[in-house]
């Protein structure tokens, strides 16, 4: 019926829009217009991979973090890993704890600050939820009625989570510290014990503040779940309901057992593997049938990508991509991503797909401080086994708590072991070494999904780079055979109200009980003085189209687009 | 003392965003009165990985909601005042977001264009299906401030570095002054460097700008306040083991950085003294200093683990031929402390 084009999509990382083909459905009660079909339009190409090419190998630890300043430390890690499989050392023990602490800690404000800064506002809105809203009136605004508490505390946390990848990277973000088989920073009693003091606070407030959070959205989510349902005539679970994309879930495993590496290495190798040893498996979970990962089952397609198709259908590193293969023009072709797939089929990877492999459809974890001593028991059963975006919300908070626990574990572990083993593997002579020849993968997770880095060294240098990345996954454009990619297919079938945000809120919350008016109306004060009173509308023809739900849908993902075009791999010409 | 171009050095120096804000809150808010507006921020995002915007809210004291709620709301009544323009945190998206965009460039009060990421050859970045370079070249023509944050918006960074096998820069990215040239708009661009962005250097440039202040500037168009000292010579402290002649060779080991590659010497930044995330740390103090605060990284400043002697592309010719310049002056230094550095050994065997 309408075509409704959002360009740019804010509160995501990097330049994306969409276009959603919507059709009008009768429910019976009221005609509605939904996606039908949507479209994801990823808007930057870099070439990160090209600038690579010659360069020292030990570089790629730093360059890549510069792929995306927002998960800049997973590429860090996956780089060395990769390069730990091409020098065919591991790190030692000592190493593995420090690196897990650091990427632990960088998960811990990542998953915190896309919950509240970016994916949270609409949530908040929709469910009438003061924490989770913006502080729209300011510190007065947060005092009164608690608009933007958690928002605004969430920057403090988010900052002392930073504070301990400092500790241990020098800076954040980009940080320094990790080298082919191990780290260059050592496991001193005042980093180990700042890291204590400062996880014991982050972890009061993921368990006390961010789960309460989660509990409340989801008991709100069944209000507007009744009300929703009741106003268009048909059974709609709000939240749970929208953002289902395939219920094929990928996830490659993080934070492997410093005792147990062999059983971590193999995955790079391209054995068929789980990484059981690991606190997050690896897996390919296909609509309830778990099966092991197996490298070389990805491949990448680019029928709708501006690049040549002769590189269409193949396993990422074997292509031979030179500059010439960018299509800039290329007719057809709507996004700057690639569309990959295993074992041909289109997975979402992501920390629901984290949540999935490694622990079912039905959580339940106790998490006890170290520290303090305290426990606390988290339960949640998946609500859409397709994903939902309150399943998304759920996996990071779960997993926000779940690493900040660990990081005290690892730090009480990591006193015992720094005496006992060195930082970097002793095979590693001096810093002059670099190998003459090497291959090698490296397979782990940016918080919004599975990231592989391929590194190939010849004469001591880049001879080939290939990064497969999380926001290609999901959100990449259709394959070669039409299957739309995670984010195109989650947006289908979602609801684009013809009515303002305030006008969607007073329905759905008739009470007048926020200052003595109803919750819309509240809200319509509050913003419109921000100029902010047409947020997420879109008009197409007159028609007005409230993108709210199908931004949430995109969120839920959280996007990473600077991450998902960088991508092009290339081979040195021979 | 009322801050000015001349004395802005000597006030500011080491001044942290708190320390800034705290001393010259009577004269903002005197600055502020004038007019009932908030400050009117832009922050345009090119070829960026957004590490600089992370790195802003990183800011300690004030942190980003205070700075929201704040500094940036001036007289104008508001509660908060968002930038107008800010892809990674604002409200809106798609058409709204462009039309407060728009509203930025009507606005009467100081209108402050901050750039972070790299500027393309057109066809690489769009945004709302328009070229990121219009975007850019529409909001310089009528900025009165332009600030450029980060390696790439200011020089290019990695966007705009060059491969090592002969090929070309893949999208032709340079930084926004640059740019400007390139376009005919001859206006500064006051830039902001590193890797990404201090957030101590975001908040005290805008603050001083609000005041009507634009630091001093060296040639590279950074303020000399931040830029204006050699790390390793007058800020490192790892710098009494570099004159005792006590180096790093191999991972573990405790001594000067210089031998495993430290860009220090090369760099100019007072990230030593400033440090990151709160004070918590830097870069020397876990690996190495890779030069992130300089033009030309990082090509000039690679590979990062070769010395600073063994450099291959520093100043663009062959290690063989250097001998101008900065990097020239440096490395006579260094020559002289290798030799200090023997005199030491020497004395010290004596001893024994």
């Amino acid at each position: 019926m309408a075509k409704v084009w959002v360009d740019p999509i804010t509160r995501i990382e990097g330049h994306l829009g969409a276009t959603m083909e919507t059709k009008e459905i009768d429910t019976g009660k009221m005609k509605i217009e939904v996606v039908d079909k949507a479209y994801s339009h990823t808007n930057l190409f870099r070439g990160f991979e090209i600038i690579l090419r010659g360069r020292d190998p030990r570089d790629a630890f730093y360059i890549t973090q510069r792929i995306c300043g927002v998960c800049p430390a997973p590429h860090g890690e996956t780089a060395v890993q990769a390069l730990d499989h091409a020098y065919n050392v591991t790190p030692t023990p000592t190493a593995v704890l420090i690196r897990n602490i650091i990427q632990a800690a960088y998960y811990v404000y990542d998953h915190l600050i896309h919950t509240y800064l970016l994916v949270g506002p609409e949530i908040g809105i929709v469910c009438k939820y003061p924490p989770m809203v913006p502080p729209a009136l300011g510190k007065e605004g947060i005092r009164t009625l608690g608009l933007g508490s958690s928002y605004a505390q969430c920057i403090d946390i988010q900052r002392k989570a930073n504070e301990i990848v400092a500790l241990w990277g020098g800076k954040f973000p980009h940080h320094m510290s990790e080298y082919p088989g191990g780290v260059t920073v050592k496991p001193t009693g005042d980093r180990i014990a700042q890291t204590l003091t400062k996880a014991t606070e982050i972890w009061e407030w993921c368990a006390n503040v961010a789960l309460k959070d989660l509990m409340a959205i989801k008991e709100r989510n069944e209000i507007v779940s009744e009300r929703l349902s009741e106003l268009l005539g048909i059974e709609h679970r709000a939240f749970a309901d929208i953002g289902a994309s395939w219920g094929n879930f990928l996830s490659y495993g993080i934070f492997p057992d410093p005792e147990n590496y062999e059983d971590w290495v193999r995955a790079q190798d391209g054995e068929a593997s789980f990484r059981r040893s690991a606190v997050i498996h690896s897996g390919s979970w296909q609509n309830g049938e778990l099966k092991p990962l197996e490298r070389d089952k990805i491949v990448e397609y680019v029928k709708y990508s501006r690049y040549k198709d002769e590189i269409s259908g193949k396993k990422p590193w074997e292509v031979e991509m030179t500059n010439d293969v960018v299509w800039k023009d290329k007719p057809n072709a709507y996004a700057w991503a690639k569309a990959p797939r295993y074992e041909g089929k289109v997975h979402e990877v992501g920390p629901l797909a984290r949540m999935i492999v490694t622990y079912g459809l039905n959580w339940k974890i106790e998490l006890t401080n170290p520290v303090t001593e305290e426990s606390v028991k988290v339960e949640w059963s998946v609500m859409n086994p397709k994903g939902s975006v309150i399943d998304r919300v759920a996996s990071r908070i779960v997993q926000a708590l779940l690493y900040a626990t660990k990081i005290m574990e690892w730090a009480v572990q990591l006193k015992d072991y720094a005496s006992e083993y060195p930082i970097v593997n002793p095979k590693i002579p001096d810093y002059k070494y670099v190998p003459n020849e090497g291959e090698g993968w490296g397979l782990w997770e940016a918080p919004r999904g599975a990231l592989l880095h391929y590194t190939r060294i010849k004469n001591k240098v880049i001879a080939n780079y290939c990064c497969v990345v999380p926001s290609t996954w999901n959100l990449g454009p259709r394959d070669d055979f039409g299957n739309p990619g995670p984010v195109e297919k989650a947006l289908e079938g979602c609801w684009l109200p013809n009515m303002s945000v305030p006008e969607v809120c007073n329905l759905l919350w008739p009470e007048e009980d926020v200052l003595g008016m109803k919750w819309g109306d509240a809200l319509a004060n509050a913003i419109s003085p921000l100029g902010l009173a047409e947020v997420n509308l879109e008009y197409v023809n007159g028609a007005k189209y409230n993108t709210s739900l199908a931004l949430a849908v995109v969120r839920s993902f959280d996007p990473c687009i600077a991450c998902g075009v960088h991508t092009i791999e290339l081979k040195v010409r021979k | 003392m009322k801050l000015s171009r001349r004395n802005f050095l000597k006030l500011v120096g080491a001044m942290g965003a708190s320390a800034f804000l705290t001393t010259y809150k009577a004269d903002l808010v005197k600055a502020l009165e004038e007019v009932k507006d908030y400050w009117h921020i832009c922050w345009l995002n090119g070829a960026a990985c957004t590490g600089c915007t992370i790195s802003f809210a990183q800011s300690a004291d004030p942190d980003l909601v205070q700075i929201l709620t704040e500094v940036l709301v001036g007289n104008s009544g508001l509660p908060i005042a968002l930038p107008d323009y800010m892809e990674t945190i604002h409200v809106a998206s798609g058409t709204l977001a462009e039309e407060l965009k728009e509203r930025w460039k009507n606005s009467k009060r100081a209108k402050i264009l901050i750039v972070e990421g790299a500027v393309q050859d057109e066809g690489f970045c769009t945004i709302h299906g328009k070229d990121f370079r219009d975007h850019l070249r529409e909001a310089a023509e009528i900025a009165d401030y332009i600030v450029a944050v980060g390696q790439c918006a200011t020089y290019g960074g990695i966007p705009g570095a060059k491969p090592w096998d002969g090929e070309p820069n893949p999208t032709g990215a340079k930084g926004v002054q640059e740019f400007l040239y390139e376009v005919g708009i001859n206006k500064t661009v006051i830039n902001i460097p590193c890797c990404p962005a201090h957030p101590d250097h975001i908040v005290v440039t805008l603050a001083s700008l609000m005041l009507g202040v634009v630091p001093e500037l060296d040639k590279y168009g950074r303020p000399k306040v931040f830029f204006g000292r050699n790390m390793h010579k007058e800020l490192c402290p790892y710098r009494p083991y570099y004159d005792r002649g006590i180096f790093i060779t191999k991972p573990g080991e405790e001594g000067c950085r210089f031998k495993m590659g430290c860009k220090g010497p090369i760099c100019n930044t007072d990230c030593a003294i400033r440090k990151w995330n709160n004070g918590t740390s830097y870069c020397v103090e876990t690996n190495i200093c890779i030069g992130c605060a300089e033009p030309g990284w990082p090509d000039k400043f690679s590979p990062f683990y070769a010395e600073v002697t063994e450099l291959p592309r520093v100043l663009g010719v062959g290690a063989e031929t250097i001998g101008a310049g900065l990097l020239g002056a440096t490395l006579i230094g260094i020559g002289i402390h290798a030799v200090r550095h023997l005199g030491y050994r020497e004395h010290k065997r004596k001893e024994e």
